[in-house]
């Protein structure tokens, strides 16, 4: 018992020193040594843990997905109509994205190894998974309208939420995500909410957004 | 072994409350009796006497049981950071459904209002119910919904007050009735604490939260 938690904790180290240096200086600048001496171990910890710079990552992405999908689930497991917790889904996960660690690097490696990477392509099916279901749910509760794809509204919805975390990133080191999240769901509302409940929903998104703004997030 | 007695136990307490609560849900305090109980439970009078000393005991455990249940399913509310009048809103309706359609629930709230005089524990779980929304009254003090002059405690109040008084003047038993009576009563307290140019968008809210509960509502 004592053992395999000194193993887990060895293990940790050895990932929060990675999310470190992949958040200073980035992936590809950072090798195992690095890793190995800012974690203070040994080579062989670490090849215990990890064959590669890539399983490496590989658990990173993985962590940091479950973080962001908890937290999206978390809002979505409840009772409110879908659209409001897809909505406000989208903002909290935003927000981890820029305050938790692994969350912010495990999206960039993803990023980096959306191509090849097994963990890669399943975060991605999961996410869109998931977004399309409470699409589908959302259409059912009359917020979103009847004659919509859920996959399709899904996948936009998942892309502009990805896009809007690479744009930030790449113009301002990610400082004006929130804002470029709340011009995504302005676009987006009037296209795919039902005429209904639209009024209700310009009204939603402008509070999300204002408590949401640096402004109220610094209190 | 003794980690496996303690769990016998635990599952024949646990027994023994569910059984009580059906009963304590359908009739008032002084109308339950221990056999009853028992006859519900299916346990042995020596083993209900090992956990309750008296009806009291059971019926009190009964109540701190459901206020522990209440309190975490309230942290879970919290959780979904939304504003603090919607988390607020959400509260009052997530606890009518369970009084709606939990047998427990239902007792807990029924004995908090029967028994509860004596011995401070109403004073107690009350005053916990007015703490907990004051702090989130304040937090929509801090969200601009709720006027800033409001005494966050004052509405913490009124709300507990307003939910404990719609029990005994609407009918729980009847889910469509009670969410409407609901809905009324926010509708009409709304203007009392919160900023004019937010009050449409919040009865908005409610509306939708109504619709929501009265798909949601199971009776038992």
């Amino acid at each position: 018992m004592v053992r395999q938690a000194r193993s887990e904790a060895t293990r940790r180290k050895i990932i929060t020193s990675a999310v470190e240096l992949f958040n200073e200086i980035g992936y590809p600048a950072t090798g195992l040594g690095d890793i190995i001496e800012r974690a203070q171990m040994t080579k062989g910890a670490l090849y215990y843990h990890f064959d590669s710079k890539e399983s490496l990552a590989t658990a990173i992405i993985e962590e940091g997905t479950a973080h962001l999908v908890r937290a999206f689930r978390s809002i979505t497991d409840s009772s409110a109509p879908a659209l409001e917790s897809i909505i406000h889904g989208v903002f909290v996960v935003t927000d981890l994205q820029s305050t938790d660690q692994i969350a912010r690097s495990g999206t960039q490696l993803l990023r980096a190894f959306g191509e090849f990477n097994e963990a890669a392509a399943r975060t991605y099916g999961g996410w869109l998974a998931e977004m399309t279901e409470r699409t589908r749910q959302a259409i059912d509760e009359g917020d979103l309208r009847g004659e919509l794809d859920p996959q399709a509204v899904g996948e936009t919805i998942l892309g502009s939420m990805l896009g809007a975390e690479l744009l930030a990133n790449a113009t301002s080191a990610g400082a004006d995500v929130l804002q470029r999240v709340t011009r995504m769901w302005k676009v987006l509302l009037p296209a795919i909410v039902s005429r209904e409940s639209l009024a209700y929903f310009d009204e939603f998104l402008a509070r999300e957004s204002l408590r949401h703004s640096p402004a109220s997030l610094a209190e | 072994m003794t980690e496996q007695l303690d769990k016998r136990a635990d599952t024949t307490r646990l027994q023994i409350l569910r059984a009580a609560s059906r009963q304590f849900a359908r009739k008032s305090y002084s109308l339950v009796s221990l056999d009853d109980i028992l006859a519900d439970a299916e346990v042995t009078k020596g083993a209900m006497y090992f956990h309750f000393r008296s009806k009291y005991a059971l019926a009190s455990a009964i109540i701190e049981y459901r206020a522990a249940v209440a309190r975490a399913s309230v942290d879970q509310l919290l959780a979904r950071k939304l504003s603090g009048l919607e988390t607020m809103i959400d509260i009052s309706f997530f606890i009518a459904l369970e009084d709606m359609g939990d047998e427990t629930a239902r007792a807990g709230l029924n004995l908090l209002a029967s028994i509860g005089r004596t011995d401070g524990l109403q004073a107690d779980i009350l005053g916990q119910w007015v703490t907990a929304f004051a702090a989130i009254a304040g937090k929509a003090v801090k969200d601009g919904d709720i006027i800033s002059d409001r005494d966050p405690e004052g509405i913490g109040s009124l709300l507990v007050s307003m939910y404990l008084g719609l029990r005994q003047t609407s009918n729980v038993a009847e889910p469509d009735r009670f969410l409407r009576d609901l809905e009324k009563m926010w509708a009409l307290v709304l203007p009392g604490f919160v900023k004019h140019d937010r009050i449409d968008y919040l009865n908005q809210f409610i509306k939708r939260r109504t619709a929501v509960a009265l798909k949601n509502a199971a009776p038992f």
